[in-house]
């Protein structure tokens, strides 16, 4: 049989030809494998496929996206993942729970606290371990000033992706004096590896206290003159308002979570909807805006960043003291069960699902990344607008490539 | 306001056949009573003797965490109805469980291997798929690294192109494998 041999020509998909094509091309070298795959992959009239990545800059990683055009017109597009996949959930099986810790860190690699947290919360669910006080509020202090800083590259990379590098220095440097007062903490600037089972990894100290102050001082400034560089410039605003809109039904039956959900209108945020840590106590707005398209996906970050000020302000007022550590043994063996948590972060509800079949390895760490199911959403957003516009899209809804291929 | 702060059981379980899955789901979407829109999570689940597939759902008439548990699929021929009816962006929660555990959802029109490459044959999250550099679980006594637990559908089979570097010891179950891959594919 020299059926194995026959692979797609690269002039006409629909033709079998004997010659290898290599993994750069945008046609895949062997028969369709689903249906979808089949239809998408049969072009009529006029249409061509180009490959978007996986290394170019805009797509935020290693993503690469096979868009059908016609034209400047894009018609269809196929994303391709797995360039980053590790196994991570492989790899946590095949540890002890404190390594899985660390296993996380990477996956959301711009705000690492939140992935960090999915194995110690989940095994504190698991242990129904009381954690305390002083440790919530450190990390609601983490949590929220991880996601000021991702916020602040996520418009700068919007502006980059539209051409303006201006912003992009901007959100660096703001998130730039987060990371290293970060590092003060916990001793590294991008894979803290800071929680723990029980609590946080060490107090606060006076480095992280000072530069914290100082940073709290100027920072509603900094946001307002960002604000200024870009909610009223004329081109930011043309390629980005109108563009991308997202209904409500559509983000729901897209799974869709985090800021492209709530720029619908849908005021789903997991610190209210599902109370974790001390969010409770803390006074804070859900804000939602109802165009649900790339502008109102950028102004309701610069909100949000808003909010997680007022948050960190509150934290640091109502601080209380005592250890950050509860009583935990080294070797933990968690009782058998099965937990689901979840936790905002930047990009959306990020969840687990543990189970444990009562040893110190987890039986199943099952990681719900949002931006793996954000980025669906290119599928419905990008058909019908030009090239160029597909960047400013996928920006707005914030990949990171990392968590999506796991 | 809560004193002391923990996590809490605030998750509702249910267990259901395949059978019921499109019935239960429809219901728990649709009905007026329960309206769980939104789907938080989907997983597949090797427990060892049988697949799972786990459902999360969200209403914003509870504060309770719905989970559906699909369990008693077979190791050998798992298949279980798709949600993509109810929530298209299940497609691709669908299509991980399928490229890590080989869980068929039969409707999702999309069902391809999502992380691995097309001519990749096993599948890596499941129970009995151990890595290489495993000290702490490996018998020690072989290497199963890329053994095929679950044979996709004819048509789609495809030849191996790498094979693992293993060590010179194996090198004889290394040959019988690759005999046993080419009767597979011719």
């Amino acid at each position: 049989m020299t059926e194995t041999t026959r692979v797609r020509s690269l002039d006409d998909p629909d033709v079998f030809v004997e010659t290898p094509a290599t993994i750069f091309d945008a046609v895949p070298p062997y028969p369709p494998r689903s249906e979808r795959e089949a239809e998408f992959y049969h072009l009529d009239d006029g249409e061509m496929l180009i490959n978007l990545g996986p290394q170019h800059p805009s797509t935020h990683g290693v993503l690469r996206v096979v868009l059908k055009i016609d034209g400047e017109k894009v018609v269809d597009l196929d994303p391709v993942l797995g360039y980053l996949h590790r196994g991570v959930e492989k790899i946590c099986e095949n540890g002890d729970w404190h390594h899985a810790i660390s296993n996380c860190d990477p996956l959301e690699y711009v705000a690492s606290m939140f992935s960090e947290a999915m194995p110690v919360l989940s095994a504190e669910k698991l242990l129904d371990l009381e954690v305390p006080r002083r440790a919530e509020y450190i990390r609601v202090l983490c949590w929220e000033l991880n996601r000021v800083a991702s916020h602040a590259l996520f418009m700068g990379w919007l502006a980059l992706d539209l051409g303006g590098l201006t912003p992009v220095l901007w959100g660096f440097i703001e998130r730039d004096e987060i990371v290293e007062m970060l590092a003060a903490l916990t001793g590294q600037r991008l894979l803290f590896n800071y929680l723990r089972i029980g609590g946080v990894n060490r107090d606060l100290n006076h480095d992280f206290l000072s530069r914290l102050g100082d940073w709290m001082s100027r920072a509603g400034n900094q946001i307002e003159q960002s604000t200024r560089l870009l909610n009223e410039n004329e081109i930011f605003v043309r390629r980005t308002a109108g563009l991308g809109v997202l209904d409500r039904e559509t983000a729901l039956r897209l799974c869709m979570s985090g800021p492209p959900l709530r720029a619908t209108g849908i005021p789903y945020d997991v610190r209210r909807a599902h109370p974790y840590s001390v969010y409770p106590e803390l006074e804070f707005d859900i804000p939602t805006r109802t165009e649900g398209d790339s502008y109102a996906r950028y102004l309701l970050h610069i909100d949000e960043v808003r909010e997680s000020i007022r948050i960190i302000d509150q934290v640091l007022h109502e601080m209380p003291d005592g250890p950050v550590m509860a009583k935990v043994p080294r070797l933990i063996r968690i009782p058998p069960g099965r937990a689901f948590i979840a936790i905002e972060s930047p990009r959306g509800q990020y969840a687990c699902y543990a189970m444990s079949d009562g040893s110190d390895q987890p039986f199943r760490l099952r990681i719900h990344d949002p931006s793996f199911f954000n980025l669906q959403a290119v599928g419905v957003l990008m058909p019908g607008n030009l090239i160029a516009d597909t960047m400013a899209i996928m920006a707005s809804l914030d990949p990171i490539m990392g968590g999506i291929d796991k | 306001m809560t004193d002391s702060v923990r996590q809490k059981a605030d998750t509702t379980e249910i267990w259901i056949g395949a059978k019921d899955v499109t019935d239960v789901m429809r219901t728990l979407h649709d009905d007026e009573q329960f309206r769980f829109e939104l789907l938080a999570d989907i997983a597949g689940v090797d427990t060892g003797s049988e697949m799972w597939v786990v459902y999360h759902l969200y209403s914003t008439l509870t504060p309770d965490w719905l989970r559906v548990i699909c369990a008693g699929l077979s190791r050998e021929d798992p298949r279980v109805p798709s949600v993509t009816f109810l929530w298209k962006g299940a497609e691709w929660g669908e299509r991980e469980a399928y490229d890590m555990f080989g869980i068929i959802f039969e409707g999702n029109r999309d069902l391809r291997r999502i992380y691995m490459p097309a001519d990749y044959v096993s599948f890596p999250l499941r129970k009995d798929f151990l890595l290489p550099d495993d000290a702490a679980r490996s018998p020690g006594e072989g290497f199963r690294h890329v053994e095929q637990t679950h044979q996709p559908a004819e048509h789609f089979r495809q030849p191996v192109l790498r094979q693992s570097k293993l060590g010179s010891s194996s090198a004889a179950a290394l040959d019988e494998l690759a005999a046993d891959t080419e009767k597979a594919t011719s």
